[in-house]
């Protein structure tokens, strides 16, 4: 336990030598500004910024990525508040409330609880990578199939939450995101699915094709039918630019118990990002003191989700830095990264290059800290992008919005997609079914059939494999209890009623 | 709002590309350079480190890379020998995920159209155990996959990559019948490496590359690579060694549109040869730790036509191409 | 869309309804289609035809669902809609594919979405827009192709630079 203090005393001394500060703060900025592009995730921020890096030393090149990873991660999270465009699938969660917040001229506040609980979380998983690595990656590696399976299913009891007033829509709109899931090639077989010949589609639907088109694209289109009936004003500031004591208040447990859930899942191999902002999501809704507030814009509803998202970026480094197991697209960036040096990260790079390890950690608290000092000052200057006319501001965001595509995928078929689920968008909003379920059907659907599947592989067909897995079992008793509570709950208190 | 962060990002990346540009002559050759993939993964590093050794070593004025992802390459090559037909200045990198993925696929392109120039990286492919498992070697693998071949399963990447294509050509090779196999495909190494290390799987199957860490750590047990003689300097026996006739290797190349001149395509292969024979090149693969494996002219052909046959019969035993 | 553009008041047959459900049990029937094309070859376990047919059990299911709201009228009220500005940007990003697609490049194609999307929220100065478009999409242009060698689709204009 000294030892480990002693190594981060270290590695923090070496990641507050000024130049590497500067490089944070220019890889902070980078990822920021490269990040807010809707289709471009921290993955390919880094993946393009990769070449910046090549002059650096080894410990400045690694700070500079950890600065680009997380303001790739904020930057998305920016977009998803001020203009409904998640610029990844992990912020999407964010997107519910937080641009109800900004429209109702809370955009400041969304923006800085936002930021300072990506601090809180980051901070508190990095100090979680520092200490807990080695004992939480034995776990880690112990999830099977089965176990990734199982906390599916509690995923998919939970979003419920996002559904709406009617059980029907949303799982209607669930059911359309899980036929979106079908398309293209199965994982297992090598089958094409719902491509009917054409090969664009043979790769599947890509989630941010999906969110963007539902969300930026739908929103427009619905906004400008409407306008003849309200114009709606934008104020970008009502009340205060600011946290109020109040938002304090509400912000600190979302922030809490969103870290509770990003660091260990963005920690299991297969965990990901968009499990643990949606667990987030769902808590918040039942634990909120304010739940009229959710759906027209409630704090926590940013707070927590924002907090998931950056923890389990820290959680993905657990396996990366232990095994050498890139579990996250930038992750497998941040190892091209380390190769670039002729470094393997893995069981040996704890053991053989003690210096660069500690460094890595301290410069993640260092770019979050980073982050805080870059964007809480630009928060104000963020949210005046909400006064620009309404012409301009959503012929922007089109623009916006087609370029993160255009920019990673162009071609016909992929941008066709995106204007094709903007209409599906604008039609939903219209007839008034949930978008958030679509998107959540289209990433969850997969993971649960191909682990399923790989779990019943490995047990030769056998179903029983779900129960003889003790995480897996544990995960399911909790999935049925989230299922039947309510009703149970319900049944319980129209008895007492009956009874008074 | 695109101005102002635009114009950092300038500053930022303006002066790595002063100190990139290498000064020296150039010749005129202009080149476009296709990665049928998205930026980031392994045909693109490849063309982007192409670029850079082109560019620096001086055989090429300036090369662009652009990237057409989807399915394993088969919408970027069908885009390659339909849109750069005849085109003496445009390549595509590829490689041998792309032979399964057009069979698999039913591409109505196939590699047989473009015009092989060479090949240019490989790397060794390897089977991994967990370090507590009873199988020590590659004939106590042999034992059990000729016991029962359904209990025995594989992890690996994607369904009809070199992985899956490997695990059925061991099943051959010790005289199982490759078509039951229990392979399961992950997405990603780390995924798989998990299942291994968990020991969720009896066995994994990658690049060497991918797992040299953990088996130098001793978190897995290497059974047997997949390399004509052994690795220099390494402890880890062949397959052929231990009498199993498994020879593979995931490699990467480049190729030519079709259509074009016999003098098209010297330039081109010349092109190639001087960047390969490059320091900058040399760097390159030392940095990335690829295996050089230059192949050129028609002993290349040669190669992709024989290695297209063999894995289209292995992926046609294995169900994942109708026959 | 094929109901009225009026508020519909509640308690009556939603036809909108009706189609959407019509819709679900359409698709329901094209995952099954799809998923008898499939071979469950040489895996063990599940193939890759049973999680199709599920979604597609669930999809008839809700078909059934959103029948029943649509014929008691259990729908939320809709207020009219303009479908003049939504077809203008559809129009817009029509032009942005085509003009992507038969390669008139990154700039055209943006400059175009923006004007007509501009065009629909009201604003009446297309030269101003225009001008205004073509500026911000060259820069957007020399930020990710030049400086990041992003392959963003060049055309015309791009190749001017």
């Amino acid at each position: 336990m000294m030892d480990t203090f002693a190594a981060l005393a270290h590695g923090m001394a070496v990641a507050v030598q000024p130049m590497n500060l500067l490089y944070a703060l220019i890889g902070v900025f980078l990822g920021t500004a490269v990040g807010v592009l809707p289709g471009i995730g921290p993955a390919l921020t880094v993946a393009l910024l990769l070449p910046v890096t090549y002059k650096l030393d080894p410990g400045g090149s690694l700070i500079m990525f950890a600065g680009i990873y997380y303001g790739g991660m904020y930057g998305g999270s920016t977009t998803a508040i001020l203009i409904n465009t998640p610029g990844e699938s992990a912020s999407m969660a964010t997107a519910l409330e937080g641009n109800k917040m900004a429209k109702a001229g809370r955009g400041g506040p969304a923006l800085a609880t936002s930021a300072i609980g990506s601090f809180v979380a980051g901070t508190i998983a990095t100090i979680g990578l520092a200490f807990l690595a080695p004992w939480l990656v034995d776990v880690a590696v112990r999830f099977g199939p089965e176990d990734y399976f199982a906390l599916m299913c509690v995923a998919f009891v939970t979003v419920s939450a996002t559904f709406g007033d009617s059980p029907v829509r949303g799982l209607t709109s669930l059911f359309i995101g899980l036929t979106l899931g079908l398309i293209g090639i199965d994982k297992l077989t090598g089958q094409a699915r719902l491509a009917f010949g054409v090969p664009e589609l043979l790769d599947g639907v890509e989630v941010t094709t999906l969110a963007v088109g539902l969300f930026a694209v739908g929103e427009a289109l619905y906004v400008a039918s409407r306008r003849h009936h309200t114009e709606e004003k934008l104020e970008p500031v009502r009340g205060s630019l600011w946290m109020t004591r109040e938002d304090w208040k509400r912000s600190w447990k979302p922030w809490l118990r969103g870290t509770m859930f990003g660091f260990p899942i963005g920690a299991l191999p297969a965990g990901g990002a968009e499990i643990p902002t949606f667990l987030s999501y769902s808590t918040e809704k039942r634990l909120t003191k304010h739940p009229e507030e959710f759906g027209k814009g409630a704090i926590e509803g940013v707070a927590g989700p924002e907090a998931a998202n950056n923890a389990s970026a820290a959680g993905t480094l657990v396996p990366l830095l232990t095994l050498g197991l890139p579990t996250s697209a930038t992750a497998a960036m941040m190892l091209a990264g380390f190769q670039q040096y002729g470094l393997n990260p893995g069981p040996l790079l704890f053991a053989e290059r003690p210096d660069l390890v500690w460094g890595l950690i301290a410069s993640l608290f260092i770019a979050n800290m980073m982050l805080l000092v870059l964007n809480l000052p630009l928060v104000g200057l963020w949210v005046r992008l909400l006064a620009i006319p309404q012409p301009w501001l959503y012929a922007g965001i089109l623009v916006f919005a087609t370029m993160g595509t255009i920019a990673a995928k162009p071609s016909v078929v992929e941008l066709s997609m995106l204007a094709g689920f903007g209409v599906l968008g604008f039609l939903m909003r219209r007839f008034d079914f949930p978008i958030a379920p679509v998107v959540v059907g289209l990433i969850l659907g997969p993971i649960a059939e191909s682990q399923l599947r790989r779990a019943l592989a490995i047990s030769l067909g056998d179903p029983l494999t779900l129960l003889q897995s003790p995480i897996s079992a544990t995960l399911l008793g909790i999935a049925l209890i989230a299922l039947v509570a309510p009703f149970v709950l319900k049944g319980l208190g129209r008895f007492k009623a009956n009874e008074d | 709002m695109f101005r102002f962060p635009a114009r950092l990002v300038g500053a930022a990346v303006a002066f790595t590309l002063a100190a990139a540009a290498n000064p020296g002559f150039a010749q005129q050759l202009e080149l476009k350079l296709m990665a049928p993939a998205a930026p980031g993964g392994g045909w693109d590093q490849t063309a982007r480190s192409m670029q850079q050794a082109l560019v620096a070593s001086g055989v090429a004025r300036s090369v662009q890379v652009t990237n057409v992802p989807g399915a394993g390459g088969s919408v970027g090559i069908a885009q390659f020998v339909n849109g750069a037909k005849g085109d003496g200045n445009q390549m595509m990198v590829n490689g041998f995920v792309m032979v399964g993925a057009l069979a698999m696929n039913k591409s109505p392109v196939t590699l047989e159209q473009v015009t092989p120039i060479a090949r240019l990286t490989e790397e060794i492919q390897v089977i991994v155990v967990p370090a507590n498992s009873p199988i020590k070697n590659a004939q106590d693998l042999a034992a059990a996959v000729k016991a029962d071949i359904a209990k025995v399963t594989f992890a690996g990447g994607s369904a009809g990559g070199v992985d899956h294509v490997m695990a059925a050509l061991f099943a051959g090779a010790v005289g199982a019948d490759a078509k039951k196999i229990n392979y399961i495909p992950f997405s990603g190494g780390g995924e798989s490496l998990a299942a291994i290390l968990g020991g969720k799987v009896t066995a994994g199957i990658s690049g060497l590359s991918e797992y040299e860490g953990q088996i130098k750590s001793g978190k897995l047990r290497a059974i047997g690579v997949t390399s004509e003689k052994r690795i220099a300097g390494s402890d880890i026996p062949t397959f052929k060694e231990q009498g199993i006739d498994l020879v593979i290797a995931n490699w990467r190349s480049v190729v030519a549109p079709p259509g074009i001149t016999p003098e098209q395509r010297k330039t081109l292969s010349d092109a190639v040869e001087k960047m390969v024979k490059s320091d900058a090149w040399k760097e390159i693969l030392k940095q990335k730790g690829w295996e050089d494996a230059y192949l050129s002219g028609d002993a290349f052909a040669e190669f992709l036509k024989k290695e297209t046959a063999r894995v289209t019969d292995v992926l046609k035993s294995v169900g994942l191409v109708k026959s | 869309m094929t109901s009225g553009d009026f508020v519909q008041p509640p308690r009556r047959v939603d036809r909108a309804g009706l189609v959407i459900a019509g819709l679900l049990a359409g698709l329901a029937v094209v995952l099954v289609w799809d998923a008898r094309g499939l071979q469950s070859a040489a895996m063990y376990g599940m193939g890759p035809e049973a999680m199709p047919v599920v979604v597609a059990s669930g999809l008839a299911l809700l078909a059934i669902g959103n029948f029943i709201d649509a014929l008691r009228g259990n729908l939320p009220a809709r207020e009219s809609a303009d479908p003049v500005p939504v077809a203008l940007i559809l129009v817009g990003l029509t032009l942005l594919i085509a003009i992507i697609g038969l390669g008139g490049g990154f700039i055209l194609a943006t400059a175009a979405l923006f004007v007509t999307t501009s065009a629909a929220f009201g604003r009446r100065a297309i030269l101003i827009d225009a001008i205004i478009a073509l500026v911000m999409s060259t820069l957007i242009y020399l930020a990710f192709d030049r400086l990041l060698t992003l392959s963003l689709p060049a055309g015309p204009l791009e190749r001017l630079l």
